[in-house]
């Protein structure tokens, strides 16, 4: 076997940091329609420093804190109870003061997606969490919850799939607190996206992809035991799982999405960490999955989702997530190895362990 | 509503019929992260938006405001969900009487039209698509929808959405569960109807796989369409449709061996028919070998459905039929007091991990490791 390694180049650090702060700083109007899912953004700029290790010394003390209140600005509560909205997209400029705590109408709620990276980008930039409502945010994601046990994005709304299921189940262990979800329910409607080959879709019936096989792993890993038959795989179904995804990575190093789908470098991850939480992850190739990443690396920073393509905040927070799970060996990186260094990643919330941990300490209510 | 001007639509500040409404502009921090420099014309639409929204108004207007909000951000979930509640709004509180009975309320007729170029240009957007299914329970008129997705798909033949789409109108309004479908007796005109469309559907499958044999979303599709909605609860009927797909299978993989998809589902439909796989053995075994056997040249002449060969210009060994092979060998060997059909499945494993598959070596080495350690078959 030829070493994929053998040529593997420096990880541009430095210009992807700058990647992430051009894009914190401000968004051209070509990407007006991030408006609806800025916070997502932000957290992947903002987890991307953190990946780097470059947040307490790059950026000021200041500018965090700055971070961290316009997170807050996006905190609302109201009849479906707490959380966050994408960006203010939807707020009106208010008039006066007293209007600034004013409740959230119908078309201003909080946000499943958003409320889960919310809470993650606080906890990177070390929030101290005084200010989470946490019963709102137990019935916020209980008022989200369908009929069919999936979660809506916004209460009411019919836009549902498995990515919503995950951030009301990550959310509810970040709370330590699984009150305001069915979770039964929630995993036979996991169970019903499951498909012949071995991954998960994004609805019933739907193909399988690595996105929503991560999502229905990380879900089934997060869930409280409850004795229920669809809360664990077989033996069989976790063979053909850790099958499917390994499969996934094809001769470029990187992994597709779907069965014969060109790589991509956010499948390095969803694929990826997957494996890892089904313990499978010795099994990945990670010499060949670098190789494939640094080759996505844009030259003036960011990385793309393929070679040669224009660089984005997502697939540059999920390359380095990935690298964080599976650092390419010191001998294949040579002189560059200190470019490839990273702390550890909890890949079932998807933070750096310390984040992580930083979580499991601050959010769940204070016992008394 | 005034012809637009050469230089473009006037902004909504400018147009007299809007003159009696105030705009909301955003509220913004003073130090926002990641702010969007957006265009005068967007800012000017969801100024408006905002105070339509705040003041409640469901008029035709909105269609007109939350259409120029859509145009600018698909993405922009609050404008396409305050854009159906006025169009629901406006659907019941205008009088039918002049619209001739079956045909669609003009107001609707008009939002699919609309619809029909949006999906084209916002095929990725998750909004586009959700917004056309809440109008098709609107119209019950699903077949319209088909028609439009197959054309959708000749622009992007893998495209996620679109496909999802497909199968959540098949299965919500021609019924699919887990289990296949449920015969309704009571209504004997629309199981016809669901009868044709599904005949229709592998029909329109077959031919998504001629132009493509290896679109992964059409084999999904395939087995979708196949086993959790052609209903049938008769054995010899079952056994038909098995042996159908099989023969299928074989053929894809016999015209294009290397192809991951066909083999997948070749596994789907064993698996889920609880089908031994040595029962393929004679089958796979032409696709594991480097040369191909100088019967095989012979075979071709003749038309073997259950053993087609590997084509003239296949390449062999083929990575997905040594790894069948390897599964069934372990399978065998698991039951055998001397293994040997352990040690021949490791052979093949080796012969993946060293030559043929070579990015996979760990996973086939763990493979190695756990059939030595006498691990459950995984067949
Ligand atoms: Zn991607």
């Amino acid at each position: 076997m030829s070493d994929p390694s053998s040529q593997l180049s420096p990880l541009l650090r430095a210009g992807h940091v700058a990647h992430c702060r051009r894009c914190l700083n401000g968004l051209p109007a070509s990407q007006t329609d991030v408006d609806a899912s800025r916070l997502a953004l932000s957290f992947y700029c903002i987890g991307s420093l953190d990946l780097l290790g470059v947040l307490e010394e790059q950026v000021s003390v200041k500018d965090r804190k700055s971070w961290a209140q316009w997170l807050w600005e996006q905190h609302a509560r109201g009849k479906y109870g707490s959380g966050f909205r994408p960006s203010p997209f939807m707020t009106a400029k208010h008039l006066s003061e007293s209007q600034k705590e004013l409740e959230y109408t119908d078309y201003d709620t909080p946000h499943i997606i958003m409320t889960y990276t919310a809470l993650i980008s606080l906890a990177i930039l070390r929030d101290d969490f005084s200010r989470l409502d946490r019963e709102g945010l137990l019935q916020f994601i209980s008022a989200c919850q369908r009929e069919d046990g999936s979660f809506s994005t916004v209460p009411g709304s019919n836009e549902s799939d498995l990515r919503t299921l995950y951030c009301a189940f990550a959310i509810s262990s970040m709370l330590n607190d699984w009150s305001g979800v069915d979770v039964p329910r929630a995993l036979a409607f996991v169970a019903t996206c499951r498909t012949y080959e071995g991954g998960y879709g994004q609805s019933p019936f739907c193909e399988a992809q690595g996105g929503t096989t991560y999502i229905a792993i990380a879900s089934l890993q997060l869930a409280p035991a409850t004795g229920a038959e669809s809360e664990t795989l077989t033996p069989l179904e976790r063979q053909a799982t850790i099958r499917w995804l390994l499969d996934n990575q094809d001769k470029s190093g990187g992994f597709s999405g779907r069965t014969g789908k060109d790589a991509d470098a956010c499948y390095c991850f969803w694929c990826g960490a997957a494996l890892k939480i089904l313990g499978a992850g010795h099994l990945v190739n990670s010499a060949a999955l670098a190789m494939f990443l640094s080759r996505c690396q844009f030259k003036y920073g960011g990385i793309a989702k393929s070679p040669g393509e224009n660089p984005d905040p997502y697939h540059t927070y999920l390359s380095l997530a990935a690298l964080s799970m599976y650092p390419p060996e010191a001998s294949a990186t040579g002189t560059y190895s200190a470019s490839w260094n990273f702390a550890p990643l909890d890949p079932l919330l998807n933070a750096k362990e310390e984040t992580a941990l930083w979580i499991r300490q601050h959010i769940p209510a204070a016992r008394i | 509503m005034p012809l637009p001007d050469p230089d473009g639509v006037p902004l909504f500040a400018e147009r007299p019929e809007w003159a009696d409404v105030l705009p909301l502009e955003q509220y913004e921090d003073v130090n926002p992260i990641a702010p969007i420099f957006y265009t005068e014309e967007y800012k000017a639409a969801t100024n408006y938006f905002r105070a339509i929204v705040k003041a409640g108004e469901k008029s035709p207007r909105v269609m007109e405001l939350t259409e120029s909000v859509i145009r600018q951000n698909p993405a922009h979930y609050s404008a396409w969900q305050y854009r159906y509640e006025t169009l629901t709004f406006l659907l019941a509180s205008t009088t039918s009487d002049s619209t001739p009975k079956g045909a669609l309320p003009p107001l609707l007729a008009a939002e699919l039209t609309l619809m029909d170029e949006l999906a084209v240009q916002f095929l990725k957007t998750y909004q586009v698509w959700h917004h056309r299914r809440l109008l098709v329970s609107l119209t019950k008129q699903p077949s319209r929808e088909l028609a439009l997705i197959k054309r959708s798909l000749e622009v992007d033949s893998k495209n996620y959405h679109t496909w999802s789409y497909r199968q959540w109108l098949l299965s919500s309004f021609y019924g699919a569960d887990e289990n296949g479908r449920e015969q309704d007796d009571d209504d004997e005109g629309e199981t016809i109807e669901a009868r044709e469309v599904w005949e229709a559907e592998l029909d329109f499958v077959d031919t998504m796989l001629a132009q493509d044999v290896r679109n992964n979303s059409a084999w999904h599709h395939r087995f979708f369409v196949v086993f959790h909605s052609g209903g049938t609860e008769h054995e010899a009927e079952k056994e038909r449709i098995f042996k159908r797909e099989l023969v299928y299978a074989k053929q894809s993989i016999s015209l294009a061996p290397s192809n991951p998809s066909a083999w997948n589902y070749l596994r789907g439909i064993l698996t889920h028919t609880r089908t031994p796989f040595a029962t393929l053995e004679t089958f796979v075994k032409p696709y594991t070998v480097a040369q191909k056997s100088a019967g095989d040249a012979e075979k071709r002449d003749i038309v073997d459905l259950d053993n087609p060969p590997p084509s003239a210009e296949a390449e062999l060994p083929c990575v997905q039929a040594l790894e069948f092979l390897a599964d069934i060998f372990e399978t065998q060997g698991a039951s055998e007091p001397g293994k040997e059909n352990t040690e021949k499945a490791v052979e093949l494993w080796k012969s993946l991990a060293n030559q043929y598959d070579t990015i996979r070596k760990k996973y086939w080495e763990y493979r190695i490791r756990e059939a030595h350690h006498g691990k459950e078959p995984r067949t």
